[in-house]
Formats: C-alpha cells, structure tokens, sequence
C-alpha cells in the first residue's frame, strides 16, 4: 500500500456505518459485503429502492444541495435507529457523475439534524404530498409569470385547523372542486396560481381546499432570520399555531423555503432542479 | 417409361385427387400458421401473455404461447385436409371413422383453443391481483389471486369440456353455488362500504359542510378535516374521529356557527 492509499484509507478508519447515497447495483453489493465483514451497519439513501437494500431511507427529492442529502440520510437514519449520536459515519456519495465519487466522514451529533428528514416523515401530511407540493412549488418559482417572480405560500397538513383559523380575500375558486396536489391537471393550473393572493390550503392527503387564504396567526415569539418578508413571516407563524407545515417561494430572492414548528427547515433554490 | 405410365393408369384418379388435396392442405395449413402467429404478435399477444406460468412452461419447452396457438390452427387445417383426402379415396374402412372424427373435430380445436386461453387469462388475471395486493403485507392475502385464477380456468375449462360435449351439469351447478356465496359473501361484507360511498358521493357533490367548519356529527363535535368517499375526519383537541359517512347521513349534520 502506497502512502497515499494508507493515508485516504484513513477515512474509513474506526467507523460504525457506511451510508450509500444512491449506488448502482454492482457498488451496493461490493460495499455492503465489506461493511458485513468488517460488521458495519449499512444503508441506503436513494429516491427509490433500485438496488433491494435491507435498510433504505427514501429520499423525496433529489437534493442538489449534498449537505441536505447527506442531513437527510443521517436524520433518516437516526430515526430508524440505525445511527446513534456520536457514532462515526461513512458516506459514499455521487456528486459529480451517477457513480460513487466522493466520501464523506462525519460524526453524528445533534447540530447535524436541520429537521429536513422530519419535515417529510413527521408531519401531519403525508410524505408523498409534501413532495408533490415542493414540486409544484419548485416548479412555480422556475417558471414564474411571463418571466416575472412570483410569490406563493402552501399551507399543508392539518387544513381544517389552518381553515378555521383563517378567512378568505375572495371566493374560492377551489369550493366543491376535487383537485389533489398530485393530480396532473395542476400543473395546467400553475400558470393561474401564481395569479391568486393570500396561501393555499393543502389537506392531509392532498386535496387543495382553498386559495385566496388570509392567514391570521400572532406572530409573537416567532423567530426566522431576519430579511424575510410578511409571507415568511405568516407561514412560520401558522406552523407554530396549527400542525401544519408551510412551504413559501419567495418573490424577492426565488428561493424555496419551508417551515415547521416555527423554525425554517429547508431552503433550496428552484433553479437547481 | 411405358411400364411407369401403366403403372400410373392402374393408380385410381381419387387417390391422385387425394394427394392433391393432402399436398394443398398442409400448405395451407402452414401459410395459415404463419399468418396467424404474424398476427398474434402484431396483435401484442406476447407482451400480453408475457410473465404468466403457461407463457414460462412453453418457455421452457422452448416454445411460446403464440407459437403453440398458432401451430394449433396450422395442424387444424392439416387435419380437415387428411379428413377430406380419406374421404376422397373413399378407403371404406376408414369412411365410418372419419364420419364421426369430422364432426367432432372443429368442436374440439375450439375447445383446446378456448381452454388454452383459458390458462392464460388466469395467470394473467392471478398477476394483476397480485400485483395490485403488492403494497398490502399480509401472507394470508396471497391466496386471492390463486382463487381468481382458478375461477377463470374453471370457466374456461368448463366452456371446452361443453363444446366436446361432455355432461357438465354437474359442474355448472357447482359453479353457480360458487358465484352465489361469492356475491352473497361480497355483498355481506361491502354493505357498510357500499353505503357510505353512496352517501360519500352526496357529501362531495353537495359539500353540506366542508373542511375547517365546525360541526357536530353522531355525537362528535370537532373540525372537519378530510371528507372522502368512505369517510369523515373530525378533530377535537387531541382526538380525531374518523367516522363512516353513512353515519354522518343517518344522524344527521349540525353545522356549528358562533
């Protein structure tokens, strides 16, 4: 073994999991054989369970952002109980091309949590409408109107609590209407909704009950960095009153922003997808 | 050469007539098989029938579902062209045979035929069952999609063994009971489902309330959730009640305003 090869070999050193970020079939078989015999918990994070991994955290989005993925990962995880605070982890990750290039070492600890993971598996909704709803979202922000940005706020999960403690700007245009986030008519839609004030309300599994909301929760104690405009401001503030989560496309900066419990979870900009 | 030619002259004009019709026969029954199996293809036969146990078995015979139908036509043909040709030649003691194998011929490709596809709509139907039980973790509900396949073989086996003409009363009989505990069974269970889809559907047409009001429903008093097709979510602090939409029409709704 040459130097260099004993000194990079130091990253894999002393560890207690190896996580594989979305390995080809043939990388999956050969590093969780070695993470067996050297009796290493493994797993697999990737959008869909490609390689039949034992143990899979499902990624709802493709984070571009490595960190979210890897915080993802490690959160998803932790939850499951595979990893314990203080345990010493392995990724394998692709960031440059669909192989595995690069590897990361990280200490589990508590800071590493963004909250990310939860977001999509801990909240009221279910994880498929949340991704479905990012989704628009995201592609809201990359299309915007005529080229011009525009703002939106989604309210998700617990819509009977957020109607009730909100009142409508204008007639709902969705009243009687059944139309789920998923559905393929509401990417035709996008272009109008973009068009409507105040949020829209998302209900547990997906059926958009309302636009036009005003949402009116007290904003005291609510704390998100400082910059972000009243949206932001009413969208952190409804997930702190409701179970719902808000998900905000910002119109200043384009960025993608979600909030749960008050706390700003998740920020990605859309032009990245 | 003038030996061959009386030879030839011995030779009865019907048996050259025979072999005429034997020779054209199995042409035709070959081009026919040809045809038919272009044909079951162009139809998108093998991707229909792809992936199911009789497609595999013929598979592993080193044949195909297509090409096992198609041969079938092919020797349907050759078959009705030997018949015509005994008859022809008029051996008399094949005549009183061929009379009965005639007739029942046609019935039986038809039954073969019918209780080949039989097996294949099973198994497909037992893969579309079980594909659409997938996501539901359950050892016990792999029976279904046995039972399903074997519902459409007995059909099937059953509208052969009629066309050969066998007595299969019996069977039909065993077959009506069958559906009848199916739809009585079906019926048993759904009756509650069935009803609260019916008032479901009234529900989401005519929204008498809808998510976020305030409503007292078979004693429940909370925040509408979610309304679907079978069911009512309402909230209160920390419980939420999932109630039957039958339910909520029998006793009735009382919208709650301040």
């Amino acid at each position: 073994m040459t130097p260099i090869e004993e000194a990079v070999g130091d990253f894999a050193g002393d560890v207690d999991a190896l996580a594989m970020f979305g390995p080809s079939s043939s990388e999956h078989e050969r590093f969780t054989e070695a993470a067996d015999d050297s009796e290493l918990e493994a797993f697999v994070v990737a959008p869909e369970n490609s390689v039949s991994a034992d143990e899979f955290i499902e990624l709802p989005l493709e984070f571009q952002d490595i960190r979210d993925r890897i915080r993802f990962g490690i959160e998803g995880a932790m939850g499951r109980g595979l990893l314990d605070e203080g345990d010493v982890v392995v990724c394998l990750v692709d960031v440059f091309s669909d192989d595995l290039d690069a590897v990361v070492r990280l200490r589990v600890s508590e800071s590493l949590k963004s909250g990310i993971y939860g977001l999509f598996v801990n909240s009221r909704a279910e994880p498929a409408v949340i991704r479905d709803v990012l989704e628009l979202v995201i592609e809201l922000g990359k299309k915007g109107q005529k080229g011009e940005p525009v703002g939106a706020l989604f309210v998700v999960g617990d819509a009977g609590k957020v109607m009730n403690k909100s009142r409508p700007l204008s007639y709902n245009p969705f009243e009687k209407s059944h139309v789920h986030v998923g559905d393929s008519i509401v990417t035709v839609m996008l272009k109008e909704f973009s068009r409507l004030d105040g949020a829209f309300v998302i209900s547990d599994e997906g059926k958009i009950v309302s636009a036009y909301r005003y949402l009116e929760p007290s904003a005291e104690g609510v704390d998100i960095p400082k910059g972000l405009g009243t949206r932001h401001m009413a969208a952190a503030a409804v997930t702190r009153d409701t179970n719902a989560i808000c998900i905000v496309l910002s119109e200043s900066d384009g960025l993608v922003r979600a909030f749960k419990g008050a706390e700003l979870v998740l920020e990605l900009d859309p032009e990245e997808y | 050469m003038a030996a061959l030619g009386e030879l030839l002259a011995e030779v009865p004009n019907q048996l050259f007539l025979a072999a005429a019709l034997l020779i054209v026969g199995i042409v035709l029954g070959v081009l026919a098989g040809r045809v038919n199996q272009r044909l079951l293809t162009r139809l998108g036969v093998p991707d229909a029938v792809e992936g199911t146990a009789f497609e595999r078995t013929m598979r592993s015979f080193g044949t195909s579902t297509v090409a096992v139908i198609a041969n079938l036509s092919a020797w349907f043909i050759i078959g009705v062209a030997v018949l015509a040709a005994v008859s022809v030649a008029q051996v008399s003691y094949l005549q009183a045979l061929s009379a009965r194998v005639t007739s029942l011929l046609p019935q039986l490709f038809v039954a073969v035929i019918v209780f080949i596809v039989g097996i294949v709509v099973g198994d497909k139907v037992e893969l579309l069952v079980s594909e659409r039980l997938k996501g539901i973790k359950l050892p016990e509900v792999n029976v279904l999609p046995q039972i399903a396949k074997y519902s459409v073989v007995y059909v099937a086996a059953l509208i052969a063994l009629g066309q050969v003409g066998v007595q299969t009363l019996a069977l039909i009989v065993l077959l009506a009971a069958y559906a009848f505990a199916v739809v009585l069974f079906a019926a048993l269970a759904t009756k509650d489902l069935v009803a609260s889809a019916a008032a479901g559907v009234f529900l989401l047409l005519r929204q008498p309330y809808g998510i976020g009001d305030e409503v007292r429903v078979a004693g429940e008093r909370g925040v509408v959730q979610e309304v679907d097709l079978f069911v009512t979510h309402i909230e209160t602090d920390g419980e939420e009640h999932v109630l039957p939409n039958h339910a909520v029409f029998r006793e009735g709704i009382v919208l709650i305003r301040e």
